[in-house]
């Protein structure tokens, strides 16, 4: 089997890194220090074609897959995670629930502005109360002639103070839950009844923008509802499976550059009159990051390709959510270790990314949900 | 409006000088594994000058390069950033080719493509810095060239062009056909659009030998006779003095001892 990526995946590789290299890494403290991406950097992506890695171009999209869309997150994954979050929420899960349950007139009409960039991408599931348990979600829909009218309150929505479209999922029927009882709308920002609250203070992350986002009789069209009333709950977690698989392919590079930067400094910093690399305990650290890191990253690669191929991935996206995520805040970890007092001090890349790295093992299902979703397949 | 653009794939101007190695027997340099090599960077401003042109007045760009197999990749991102043709002239014959003989075969190769209006070369390649290569190939063409290029503006058959000088630029009016050498003052290159690399990898690029063209062959007009890492020696002397003022007061006399000042 050939395992080589195609010559249009290796050059999109380089072009990302390239950017990442000459465009973004400069902004990290920026970012860092303001809480934002600039708005004309965000311009500049959409213009670039970031927005829409993965979605055919008839579509607005550059026409990458799940695995083009994957190696540029893995790229990406090498700066702020700000980034990432923001790429991978407008088009992971918010644009994508659009392409996999949307018709081919709504696609038009809303996935070709959030593939170009034009329209930035947010998805609304989860609820105060209704975290890991997304079946319980409280948002109602209502059906009233040709419209549906949602109430509700969505938390911790990515993108939502700077989204102009969301993909919100509310019951249609509470009883039912996941199975037919919940519906995904596209509602876009302008909607009376949708408003966007203060943005969270978080621990890190800083740039990536959440917030709660309100819906209080906010009356959508019929029209906008995402494939059929009550086939909600199963867009979401379609949508999720490949989120968590692009997810993953950030953590892998997020952990190279931790280990990119770890083999600099353990070559450079000296001790004792030698360079620490020399020392033992710290080529072990540099070892098992290499390893744990090599075996992610082809883990992700193969998952993107079966997605790519039309295969449901669920139970390999749960295997590489979990595996990824936690060996990204090992390798964090060790970064720190390997970096001493200098990665603890604020300003450090590296103290930024431990920060950064500890959602991974949360959001977008935590590991225990990955480690349920797991056992639940063995055991079936 | 036809372009041509020649560009040359380079070693990463951003590797450390410490990771390079000479083979002074081969008198070779032996990059680093692992770092890929890029477009030239002049040559990117040259790119960027041509899809800038092809913007405000329509037209073809065609890209050539001299090199490996490699070089394919810097012609794949002329086509990313906008350019629409490549020519890569592979000949393990001219893998050592010294400015002329580059200039020879990029002459030859230029005649294959047809006609032209413009030709647009980076002022220099950053791995030889030799910057001879954009005059001999308008010399073997017989038509004019300018380097360094800060600027161009078409006028009808006629180009403007801005040419840096000591201090400052002059402006000078020029036939087309020219090749123009371009400087990094010139513009920024773009970034591609994602797009336009997914395209650029689906391109095709003609690669051609020696033979294809039915280039005459001609020796080499520069002999490498050493090639060699120099040494570079520094020592530290300390200067002393009861007071700062005294202390610079002894700098400035032994600067002025070393004939420094």
């Amino acid at each position: 089997m050939d395992f080589s990526f195609p010559e249009e995946i290796q050059l999109l590789r380089r072009s990302v890194r390239d950017y990442v290299q000459g465009r973004l890494r400069p902004l990290e403290e920026q970012i860092e220090r303001e809480d934002r991406i600039p708005d004309e950097v965000i311009r500049e992506m959409a213009g670039l074609g970031f927005f829409g890695f993965p979605f055919p171009e008839q579509y607005g999209g550059i026409g990458a897959g799940e695995l083009g869309y994957c190696v540029a997150l893995e790229e990406l994954g090498a700066t702020s995670s700000a980034i990432t979050n923001l790429i991978g929420a407008h088009t992971g899960i918010c644009a994508m629930s659009i392409y996999l349950a949307g018709s081919h007139e709504q696609k038009q009409q809303w996935l070709v502005p959030l593939a170009k960039g034009e329209r930035i991408g947010s998805f609304g599931l989860t609820e105060p109360e209704a975290g890991s348990d997304a079946a319980s979600i409280r948002t109602t829909a209502k059906r009233d002639g040709d419209v549906w009218i949602l109430n509700g309150q969505k938390q911790w929505i990515t993108n939502a103070p700077i989204a102009g479209t969301f993909v919100i999922y509310a019951a249609n029927d509470r009883e039912r839950g996941a199975r037919g009882g919940i519906t995904a709308f596209v509602v876009p920002r302008e909607t009376p009844g949708l408003s966007v609250g203060k943005p969270d203070e978080k621990m890190g992350l800083r740039g990536s923008y959440t917030a709660p986002v309100y819906l209080d009789d906010c009356r959508v069209p019929a029209t906008n509802v995402l494939g059929q009333v009550g086939s909600g709950f199963i867009t979401a977690m379609t949508a999720l499976d490949g989120g968590r698989v692009s997810l993953a392919a950030g953590a892998v590079g997020m952990a190279q550059h931790m280990l990119d930067l770890s083999v600099q400094h353990a070559k450079s910093r000296k001790q004792f009159g030698v360079p620490i690399a020399s020392f033992q305990a710290i080529q072990w650290m540099l070892a098992d990051m290499e390893t744990e890191i090599q075996v992610a990253r082809y883990m992700v690669y193969q998952v993107a390709a079966k997605i790519d191929r039309g295969e449901r991935v669920s139970h390999e996206a749960a295997v590489i959510k979990l595996f990824a995520s936690e060996m990204a805040n090992r390798a964090v970890d060790k970064a720190v270790q390997i970096h001493g007092g200098q990665a603890y001090m604020k300003g450090s890349p590296i103290e930024r990314a431990y920060r950064d790295a500890r959602i991974l093992r949360i959001y977008e299902g935590t590991s225990e949900v990955q480690r349920l979703l797991i056992a639940e397949h063995l055991l079936r | 409006m036809n372009i041509i653009v020649c560009v040359k794939q380079v070693q990463d101007p951003e590797t450390p000088a410490s990771q390079f190695r000479v083979d002074e027997a081969a008198k070779k340099v032996i990059p680093p594994p692992g770092i890929p090599p890029t477009v030239n960077q002049y040559d990117a401003n040259a790119i960027e000058a041509a899809v800038q042109l092809k913007e405000q007045h329509g037209g073809r760009i065609t890209v050539i390069s001299l090199g490996k197999d490699t070089a394919r990749d810097a012609i794949k991102q002329a086509l990313s950033m906008g350019c629409d043709a490549g020519l890569l002239i592979d000949d393990p014959a001219f893998e050592d080719a010294d400015a002329y003989q580059t200039a020879n075969v990029l002459a030859a190769a230029i005649k294959s493509v047809g006609d032209y209006d413009l030709i647009l070369c980076g002022r220099q390649a950053s791995d030889w810095d030799q910057a001879q290569v954009p005059q001999g190939l308008a010399e073997l063409l017989g038509i004019p060239s300018v380097t360094p290029v800060a600027g161009i503006e078409v006028t009808g058959t006629t180009l403007r062009v801005k040419r840096l000088i000591e201090d400052g630029y002059e402006v000078l009016e020029v036939p087309m056909p020219a090749l123009l050498a371009v400087s990094n003052e010139a513009n920024q290159p773009r970034y591609p659009t994602l797009k336009g690399i997914m395209a650029a990898a689906r391109a095709k690029v003609d690669v051609k030998s020696a033979a294809d063209l039915g280039v005459n062959a001609v020796g080499r007009k520069v002999q490498l006779l050493r090639l060699y890492v120099p040494k570079v020696e520094s020592q530290i002397e300390w200067i002393t003095g009861e007071t700062p003022e005294e202390q610079a007061a002894n700098l400035a006399r032994r600067l002025r001892e070393e004939r420094v000042i």
